[in-house]
This record gives structure tokens, C-alpha cells and sequence, in this order.
């Protein structure tokens, strides 16, 4: 018979048609299940990747902000307060220019000198820390008209100096006259810069 | 007679078609077949070769920045955030207090008190985007007091009047204190 002749070959294809047909389904299956679950490893890595870059640029807009705030600090405690050193004089004679230009010139003047301390609700009840601030207090009594009380209120106000007024107390004895005891103050750093964190706080 | 039988095929006769067309169909599909399985794992190599490739880079990235997250949350626990918002919070109210108008104030009370209510003293105290007044006065009739605290209630830069003493003095003036929440046109600050 012709198909025993041929049996060799004929196995040989039936062996290859076999093997390629065995190859075929599973290579398919397996190719489909491996991309699917490459995909999903992708998709999951990139997720992780946002998760990764949405956390970072969360800590750098957290650090950019305070770092903003650092240099908002150390301008006030630098530029407008400085050190008592630098602006005590130019303080207590700015007082004194205003007071001459609106024709209120006192007879005294009272210092005084305070830590500036925060006023806490101290939830934590922690201590709160050094502001290494401090402030100073300027008070005097004048006697004028209510249009002059009015006008060194002003210049107060418009002052280039960092002056703060406290409170006022007003009195009359006589007429349009006033007694008026005011209590201004203002605020200087420390000599170490605000920014600089305390021994105790370093690494 | 005797018949004469001839025979003048070389090789006896067989009918081998069935069998070339099963070998050349089986040979044709094992070649297609062949072709296919390769295409089959080219493709799977190539492409999944490129989402590792993906994959890696994704994880080396996310890797990157974790580390740089990491480097900035260092930098940020470096930073003394405690005394930082102390500092904040203290230098926004001193600059709340330096932009406190007094001459817009006065006005105001101008507005609000009586002729015969004369302001004796004023000390603020400064809150969020509020101002409570601790105000003294001298009224020159006993209904100063009632008066001033109607006056402050109809005024809509006022809030909570509440009186905290009256005293008739011996002259027949009337001294009396009284709290009252202010709302400035612009209590602001800078630093946060």
C-alpha cells in the first residue's frame, strides 16, 4: 500500500501539524493572558507613578509655601523691626517729631521693654516657642485739642516706622482742652535672625 | 488463439493522488501554521519586551520621585514649623494692629456716641478680622449708658455692646464701661 510507503512523512507531518496546532492555542492563550497582565502591571505602575509624583509635588508646594513664609518673617523681623540696635533711636525720635508736628509735646515719656510672647490657646499644651521678638512701649501724656489728638493719631498711622498705638485715654478739665495719655509700641527682633533654628533644635 | 496480455506500465498501477493531496495539504497548513506560531511569538516578544520596558521605566520614575519626596519632606522636617507659625501668627496680628485705622475709628464712635457722652479711654484687643473694644465713658445724664448701647446696636460696624460698669460720679456725671465687637473696613496681614 502507497500509505504505508509513506508513512514516514505522513507521521512526520501529522507530528508537525500536531505540535504546531498544540503551540498555536496555548502561545494565543498565553500571549493574551501575559499582555493582559503586563497591561494591568502597567497601568498599575503608573498609578503608583502619579500617586509618587502627586505626593512629591505636594511636599515641594508644602515646602515652596513655608519656605515663602520663612522669607515673609525674616522681611518683618529684618527690615521692619531689626534689632534695637538698629531702629531704637530712630523709633523714639520719630515719636518725638510727631509729637512737635502736631503741636502736642509732652513733658514725660515711660519706657518699657517686654519678651514679646505669643498668646496662646495652647491646645497642645506645649510650651510655645521663642518668638525672639521684643516689644517696646512708649507712653505719654499730651494736652491739645481734640483736632490735634486727631492729627497725631494720623501721623502715627502714616509713620514709616513700625509703630503700633496700644490704647488712648482721654480727659478734659477745661473747655476744648484734652488730656490725652497715649500708649504707643513697636517691635524688634532679636540679635539672632529670625530664621535661624536654636542650637537645641539642630541635628 | 492464445491471448496476448500486454503490460506496458513500468511500475505496476496505483492510484497516489489521495495521498500527494494529503501530504501537500499537510505540508501547506504546517507551513501556515509554522508562519503564524512564529508571527505569534515575534509579536509577543517585540510587545511585551516594550511594556517591560514600560513597566521599568514607570517603577524607575515612581522610584525617582518617592526619593525626591523624600529629599523635600527631609528638607521640610529641618524647618522649625512650630516656631515658624508662631512667629506667622504673632506677626500677623502686630500687622493687623499696625493697619488698625484709629482715625477710621474714631470717626465711627463720632458717629455713634451722644453730645453728652464724652469718650474717657479705648484699649483694643485684636481678633480674627475683628476688633473687640473696651471703651470708657462719661455720660452727662443717667441714660448715657442705655443710649450709647442702642446707638452701638443700630450701627452696623458694631456688634455685642455690652456695658461692664456705671458709676454715678459726684459731680452728677455718669461714668460707665462698656465691650463692643468692631468690624474695620481693613484689618489685614501679610505673612501667613
Amino acid at each position: 500500500m502507497i500509505w504505508r510507503e509513506k508513512r514516514v512523512l505522513l507521521v512526520i507531518l501529522a507530528l508537525l501539524l500536531a505540535a504546531n496546532t498544540a503551540f498555536f492555542f496555548t502561545y494565543r492563550v498565553r500571549y493574551k493572558n501575559r499582555i493582559d497582565s503586563l497591561d494591568q502591571r502597567l497601568a498599575e505602575s503608573e498609578g503608583k507613578l502619579n500617586e509618587a509624583r502627586a505626593e512629591r509635588l505636594a511636599a515641594e508646594r508644602r515646602y515652596a509655601s513655608y519656605r515663602k513664609v520663612e522669607r515673609d518673617v525674616q522681611f518683618i523681623y529684618d527690615q521692619k523691626w531689626a534689632t534695637q540696635s538698629e531702629r531704637l533711636t530712630a523709633v523714639i525720635a520719630e515719636i518725638k517729631k510727631l509729637a512737635v508736628a502736631s503741636d502736642l509735646v509732652p513733658r514725660s515719656y515711660t519706657f518699657t521693654n517686654e519678651e514679646a510672647k505669643v498668646v496662646e490657646t495652647a491646645r497642645s499644651g506645649r510650651r510655645p516657642p521663642s518668638l525672639d521678638a521684643t516689644e517696646v512701649g512708649i507712653s505719654y501724656g499730651v494736652e491739645g485739642t481734640y483736632e490735634q489728638v486727631r492729627r497725631l493719631i494720623n501721623l502715627l498711622e502714616l509713620s514709616d516706622q513700625f509703630v503700633i498705638i496700644d490704647a488712648i485715654a482721654l480727659s478734659s478739665q477745661s473747655g476744648e482742652t484734652l488730656q490725652v495719655n497715649l500708649h504707643v509700641k513697636t517691635l524688634f527682633r532679636g540679635d539672632r535672625p529670625a530664621g535661624e533654628v536654636p542650637a537645641s533644635k539642630r541635628l | 488463439m492464445k491471448p496476448i496480455h500486454l503490460n506496458l506500465a513500468a511500475e505496476p498501477y496505483r492510484n497516489r493522488l489521495p495521498v500527494y493531496a494529503v501530504i501537500v495539504v499537510a505540508s501547506v497548513l504546517v507551513a501556515f501554521m509554522a508562519l503564524t506560531n512564529f508571527d505569534t511569538w515575534y509579536s509577543y516578544r517585540h510587545d511585551t519586551r516594550e511594556t517591560r520596558a514600560k513597566i521599568d521605566k514607570t517603577d524607575a520614575d515612581a522610584a525617582q520621585e518617592r526619593s525626591r519626596a523624600q529629599i523635600v519632606t527631609t528638607q521640610l522636617n529641618r524647618l522649625d514649623l512650630v516656631r515658624l507659625d508662631s512667629q506667622s501668627r504673632f506677626i500677623n496680628d502686630k500687622l493687623a494692629e499696625r493697619t488698625f485705622s484709629w482715625s477710621e475709628l474714631l470717626d465711627r464712635l463720632e458717629g455713634v456716641l451722644e453730645k453728652d457722652v464724652r469718650l474717657i479711654s479705648i484699649a483694643p484687643a485684636f481678633g480674627d478680622g475683628i476688633v473687640h473694644l473696651n471703651l470708657q465713658c462719661e455720660a452727662k445724664t443717667s441714660t448715657g449708658l442705655i443710649d450709647t448701647l442702642d446707638r452701638f446696636q443700630r450701627d452696623p460696624h458694631f456688634e455685642n455692646p455690652f456695658p461692664t460698669s456705671e458709676v454715678r460720679n459726684d459731680g452728677g456725671t455718669y461714668s460707665f464701661g462698656l465691650r463692643v465687637d468692631y468690624r474695620p473696613s481693613e484689618l489685614k496681614g501679610t505673612a501667613q
